[in-house]
C-alpha cells in the first residue's frame, strides 16, 4: 500500500466544494507525509529500489507537486516546463512539458454557450450568422445548440446533472467568456480554415509565361491535373471569389476531370473551400468603398441571405426527395410500423452479374467476409 | 484483456491516466538520448514510450491496421489576404511573388505533422470520453462503456473501439462521470455509508409497524439540516469578510461544530435529497418574502414573517417542506441565528449557500465524497482540445471533427515532442509486417 | 413450374435477414433466384430521434421494394407466398387476405 497521504481536510468535507478561497485554503495544508510508516518496514519483502523510487515520488508530491494537488479557481495548474536557456519556465496554457506544440485551448463558458443557444433557436439567427458575430467554427454552433437543447430538456426531466462537477472543470480550463455588453467579442477559434487537400501534397514543375497572371484558380486546375482555363472564361473572372455564386447555387456545376473511377472533380480555389466565403466578397466591398460602409454591410447581408436561401431550399429538396421515396404504414393490431421504401434492381443498380458490391440486397455467389480476421464486426455508426 | 497498464515507477512510463504516479512519471520523464544509438534503436524507442501513452489498450496488430500515413491539416485563412490579391502577386516573376522581401512578412511556423501520429486512435470512444474529463483514465472509460453506461447518439454502446464519426454525440451517466473524477471518500465517509445503507435496511423492516416515529425523525432532520445551511452561508460569510471580530468567529466555530456533530450522528441528507427541488423553492421564496417586507416597515415584520410563514405551512402542511420552513422559524425564534437582522447582501450569500447545497448535497449514498469536488491532480490533466465539444452539466460530448495539425500546433494531445513523434511515425511509416 | 415470390432467408444466426425474390416453386432457399425485387429485415429498430419525446414511439422494420418488378411478376402470374403476400398488401400491391377467424 502507499503510504496515504494524510487528509487533514476531515473539516472542511462536510463542507460543500465551495468555489472561492475553499480550495486555495486548503492546498496550503497539504501533506507533510512521508509518515513513519514508510521506515518501518522490516517485514515487508518488496524490492529496495521500488522503495526508494517511491520514497522520492513521495518527496516529489510534498515539494514541486503539492502545487498541483488542488487547482486555483480561474487558473490553469498544469507541471511546470523546465526553464530553457533564457530562464524562464512559466507556461500556464502547456499541460504537457515535453510538448510546445500542444496548447490547453479554451472552451466556451456557460453564458457563451446559452447566448448561442438563444440567437440561434429564440432569435432565429443562421448558423453561419451567429459562427461570424461569435467568431465559433459553425460545427461547434451546431453542436452546442444540440447539447443546450439536450440539457434544458433533462434539467426539465428532472434528471440529475453534474453542476459541481462543471463549475470545478470551467475552473480548472481557460474558457471564453461572453463579452459585457457593448464590447467587442473576441473570437473563440478560427472560423476560416482551409483544409488541407491530399491532391496540393505533389510538388509540380508547372512553367508559366511571366506574363501571364497565375491565380488561385489556375493552381487548383493544376493540381487536379486539369487542362488550362480557355481565355475568354478566364478572363470574366476578375477573382477567384466570383466563382462562390454559381458553386452555392448549385454545387454540381464544378468540373470533372479524368475517366471511369480516376474521375475527379477540379479542385477549387481556396476562396471557395473556406467555410465563410462570403466574407471575401466583404472585405473586396470595404475596400473598393471605404466611405460607404452602409450599403457594404447591406450588400452583405443581402448575399448572405442568398446564400442562405440557396442552402436551404436545397435541404428541403433533399428532405422532400428522401421523404418521398419512403412509405410509412402502420398496420393495425400490429405492433411495429413498416417504412417501404423503394429499391430500384435493375442492371445499372446490381451490375451485369447482379453481384455489384453496391447492389441492395444480400448476394449471391459471394463470400461473406463478415467473419474473417480483419474485418470490423462491431457498428460503423449510430445514426442519430 | 490483462491489465498492463500499471504505472511502475521503475519503467517510468506515461500514461492516459490522472495517477499521481503518473504525474510523477510526467514530470521526472527525459527524452531519450540519441548518442550512440542507431536509428533503429532510436525509433523502436520511440515507438515503446509513444504507445505506452497512446492506445496501450489497443493491440499492436489493431493498431497497425489503424494507422494511416495521412495527416489531416489546416491553414487559416485570412480573408482581407484572399480579398487584395487573386494569386496572380504570389506567382508573380519567377514563381515567387516579385519583392521577394516582403513576400515572407506572414509568419510561417511549420505544421508539426508528426505530433499527429496517434490521430487515428483519438477516434477511438473510450479515447475521447478520456478527453472529455468523463474518466479518469482510458481504462476507466473503457469500463464505463463495456459496463453500458454510455450512449452514442442516444443508443447504448458497447463497443470502447467503436470509432466516433463527425457529429456523434456520447454521453455518460453524470453518477459515474461524478466518481471518476471525484474525490473517494474517506474511512470515515465509508462507514457513515455502510450505517446509512443498514439503517435503510432496517427502517425498510420497521416500516410498517411504526410510522409515526419516522415521521417524527424526519421533522428533526429537517430542522438540522436548516441548521447546517445556515452554518454553512454564516461561513461563507467569513470567508468573504477580510476581518472578523473574535467573538463573532468564534460563535461561528461553535455553530459549525454542532452541526458537524448533528450530521454526523444522523442521516439528514435522505430529507434534503427527498424532494430537494420542492423544499428549495419554498426557502428561497420565504427568504424573498422577507426581503420584501424589510423594507417598509422594521418593527412590524416579525409578525409578518410569521403569517408568511405559517401561511406556508399551511398549504403545505404534511409535506416535508412544510416541516422545513416550520423549522425555519424555529431556528429562527430560537435565537440561534437572527434571520432578521440579515442584510439584502447576507441573504444574497445564504441564498447562494442555499443553491450550493441543493447542487451538491451530502449524500453518504453516493460512491464518492460528498460534497463533492475533485480528485486530486485532476487539474494538472484538466485540458479539452478543440475537436471535442463538452456540455459538463449533462456530461455529454459532440465529436466535432477528426483532430487536424495547424501552423505551430497539433491537436492530438501527446507528452511527447517532436523528437520523440517523429521517429515513432516513421516506424509506422515502414511496414514490417 | 409455378413463380413464386417468397422470402430467402441471410444474415447469421439470430440476425435474420431476407431478400424478397422471385424464384421457381421448387427451388432451394439458398439457390440464386430468377430476380431478387427487395429485402425486408424483421429486426425491429427504434427511431432514435433525439428531439422526440420517446414515450410513445413505435419501433419499425424496413423494407426495400422494386414497384414496377413486382408489379410485372405478379401481372405475369407469379403467387406470393403468404409473408411477401403481407408485406405486398402493406405496400399497396395487393389486397389483403382475408382473414379466416374474426377477433372477438
Amino acid at each position: 500500500m502507499a503510504p496515504r497521504i494524510q487528509s487533514r481536510r476531515l473539516s472542511n468535507a462536510l463542507l460543500p466544494y465551495l468555489t472561492s478561497s475553499q480550495s486555495s485554503s486548503t492546498s496550503s495544508i497539504s501533506s507533510t507525509c512521508p509518515s513513519s510508516k514508510l521506515f518501518s518496514r522490516q517485514f515487508s519483502s518488496t524490492a529496495a529500489s521500488q522503495t526508494r523510487l517511491r520514497r522520492h515520488m513521495f518527496q516529489w508530491l510534498s515539494t514541486e507537486g503539492a502545487a498541483l494537488k488542488h487547482h486555483i479557481p480561474g487558473e490553469t495548474n498544469y507541471l511546470p516546463s523546465r526553464p530553457d536557456r533564457d530562464g524562464n519556465s512559466n507556461e500556464s496554457s502547456r499541460p504537457f512539458p515535453g510538448n510546445r506544440n500542444f496548447v490547453s485551448e479554451s472552451v466556451l463558458s456557460e453564458d457563451l454557450r446559452n447566448e448561442v443557444y438563444v440567437r440561434v433557436v429564440e432569435k432565429k439567427k443562421s448558423l453561419r450568422a451567429v459562427s461570424v458575430e461569435l467568431g465559433i467554427d459553425m460545427k461547434r454552433i451546431a453542436a452546442v445548440v444540440r447539447l443546450v437543447e439536450m440539457e434544458r430538456r433533462q434539467r426539465a426531466q428532472g434528471k440529475p446533472l453534474s453542476l459541481p462537477y462543471a463549475r470545478a472543470v470551467h475552473e480548472m480550463i481557460p474558457t471564453t467568456a461572453l463579452a459585457q455588453e457593448g464590447e467587442r467579442q473576441p473570437y473563440h477559434e478560427p472560423i476560416n480554415d482551409l483544409p488541407a487537400h491530399p491532391s496540393t501534397g505533389a510538388q509540380i514543375f508547372y512553367p508559366v509565361p511571366e506574363s501571364r497572371s497565375f491565380t488561385r484558380v489556375d493552381a487548383g486546375r493544376v493540381f487536379s491535373g486539369a487542362p488550362t482555363l480557355e481565355k475568354a472564361v478566364a478572363d470574366k473572372i476578375s477573382h477567384p471569389s466570383d466563382l462562390v455564386d454559381e458553386i452555392i447555387e448549385n454545387p454540381n456545376s464544378i468540373e470533372w476531370v479524368g475517366k471511369g473511377e480516376k474521375a475527379r472533380q477540379v479542385l477549387q480555389p481556396a476562396d471557395v473551400r473556406i467555410p465563410h466565403p462570403q466574407l471575401i466578397k466583404l472585405e473586396i466591398d470595404r475596400k473598393a468603398f471605404p466611405n460607404e460602409r452602409r450599403a457594404v454591410t447591406q450588400r452583405h447581408a443581402e448575399r448572405l441571405e442568398k446564400q442562405e436561401a440557396a442552402e436551404q431550399q436545397r435541404r428541403e429538396r433533399a428532405q422532400a426527395r428522401r421523404e418521398k421515396s419512403i412509405q410509412h404504414v402502420e398496420p393495425e393490431g400490429s405492433r411495429f410500423d413498416y417504412r417501404i421504401q423503394d429499391a430500384k434492381f435493375t442492371r445499372e443498380t446490381v451490375g451485369a452479374d447482379g453481384r455489384a458490391p453496391w447492389a441492395p440486397g444480400r448476394r449471391y455467389g459471394v463470400p461473406a467476409d463478415d467473419r474473417k480476421r480483419g474485418m470490423v464486426k462491431i457498428p460503423t455508426r449510430v445514426e442519430a | 484483456m490483462r491489465n498492463r497498464a500499471s504505472t511502475s515507477l521503475s519503467k517510468g512510463k506515461i500514461r492516459q491516466s490522472w495517477s499521481k504516479y503518473n504525474l510523477y512519471n510526467l514530470s521526472r520523464f527525459r527524452t531519450p538520448a540519441t548518442g550512440n544509438r542507431t536509428f533503429f534503436q532510436q525509433k523502436w524507442t520511440a515507438k515503446a514510450v509513444s504507445r505506452a501513452y497512446h492506445g496501450e489498450q489497443v493491440r499492436e496488430g489493431q493498431w497497425k491496421r489503424m494507422f494511416s500515413k495521412r495527416i489531416r491539416s489546416v491553414i487559416p485563412m485570412n480573408t482581407a489576404d484572399l480579398a487584395a490579391d487573386d494569386g496572380s502577386k504570389e506567382s508573380a516573376g519567377r514563381g515567387s511573388g516579385l519583392n521577394e522581401g516582403s513576400g515572407r512578412s506572414r509568419s510561417s511556423r511549420p505544421i508539426p505533422y508528426t505530433q499527429m501520429a496517434f490521430a487515428p486512435l483519438e477516434r477511438r470512444l473510450d479515447v475521447a470520453i478520456f478527453r472529455a474529463l468523463f474518466a479518469s483514465s482510458t481504462r476507466q472509460a473503457r469500463q464505463f462503456v463495456i459496463h453500458g453506461a454510455v450512449t452514442v447518439n442516444g443508443q447504448k454502446m458497447r463497443h470502447p473501439s467503436y470509432l466516433l464519426n463527425p457529429g456523434d454525440l456520447f454521453q455518460v451517466e453524470p453518477d459515474r462521470v461524478m466518481y471518476a473524477t471525484g474525490a473517494p471518500k474517506t474511512a470515515f465517509e465509508r462507514r457513515e455509508s455502510r450505517q446509512l445503507k443498514q439503517k435503510s435496511a432496517d427502517a425498510e423492516a420497521e416500516a410498517e409497524t411504526k410510522p409515526e416515529a419516522t415521521e417524527k425523525d424526519e421533522k428533526e432532520n429537517a430542522r438540522d439540516s436548516l441548521r447546517a445551511l445556515m452554518s454553512q452561508a454564516k461561513t461563507i460569510m467569513s470567508t468573504d469578510k477580510d476581518v472578523l471580530p473574535a467573538k463573532k468567529k468564534q460563535e461561528l466555530r461553535g455553530f459549525q461544530k454542532a452541526v458537524r456533530r448533528v450530521l454526523s450522528r444522523s442521516d439528514t441528507s435522505t430529507v434534503l435529497t427527498d424532494s430537494l427541488e420542492a423544499q428549495f423553492s419554498e426557502l428561497t421564496l420565504l427568504l424573498k418574502a422577507k426581503r420584501a417586507e424589510k423594507k417598509p416597515a422594521k418593527e412590524s415584520k416579525k409578525e409578518a414573517k410569521e403569517e408568511e410563514t405559517s401561511a406556508a405551512t399551511t398549504k403545505s402542511e404534511e409535506t416535508t417542506s412544510g416541516a422545513l420552513s416550520e423549522a425555519f422559524q424555529a431556528a429562527a425564534e430560537g435565537g440561534k441565528v437572527d434571520t432578521s437582522e440579515l442584510t439584502d447582501e447576507e441573504f444574497d450569500i445564504l441564498k447562494r449557500a442555499l443553491t450550493q447545497m441543493r447542487d451538491n448535497p451530502i449524500d453518504h449514498s453516493k460512491p464518492y465524497a460528498t460534497p463533492w469536488r475533485p480528485r486530486e491532480y485532476m487539474s494538472a490533466f484538466a485540458f479539452i482540445p478543440r475537436y471535442l465539444e463538452v456540455n459538463q452539466n449533462i456530461c455529454a460530448a459532440v465529436y466535432l471533427r477528426h483532430p487536424v495539425a495547424r501552423p505551430g500546433s497539433a491537436e492530438v494531445p501527446t507528452p511527447f515532442g517532436e523528437t520523440i513523434s517523429t521517429p515513432a511515425y516513421g516506424w509506422y511509416l515502414k511496414r514490417r509486417w | 413450374m409455378v413463380l413464386r415470390i417468397r422470402l430467402a432467408r441471410f444474415g447469421n444466426k439470430h440476425t435474420p435477414f431476407y431478400n424478397i425474390v422471385v424464384a421457381q416453386a421448387r427451388s432451394a432457399r439458398g439457390a440464386k433466384p430468377v430476380e431478387v425485387i427487395g429485402t425486408y429485415n424483421p429486426i425491429p429498430k427504434k427511431p432514435t430521434n433525439l428531439y422526440d419525446d420517446s414515450t410513445h414511439v413505435r419501433p419499425y422494420k424496413e423494407i426495400a421494394l422494386d414497384r414496377a418488378r413486382a408489379k410485372y411478376w405478379l401481372g405475369v402470374g407469379a403467387q406470393p407466398s403468404d409473408p411477401v403476400w403481407k408485406l405486398m398488401s402493406m405496400a399497396g400491391l395487393v389486397e389483403q387476405k382475408p382473414t379466416t377467424f374474426h377477433k372477438a
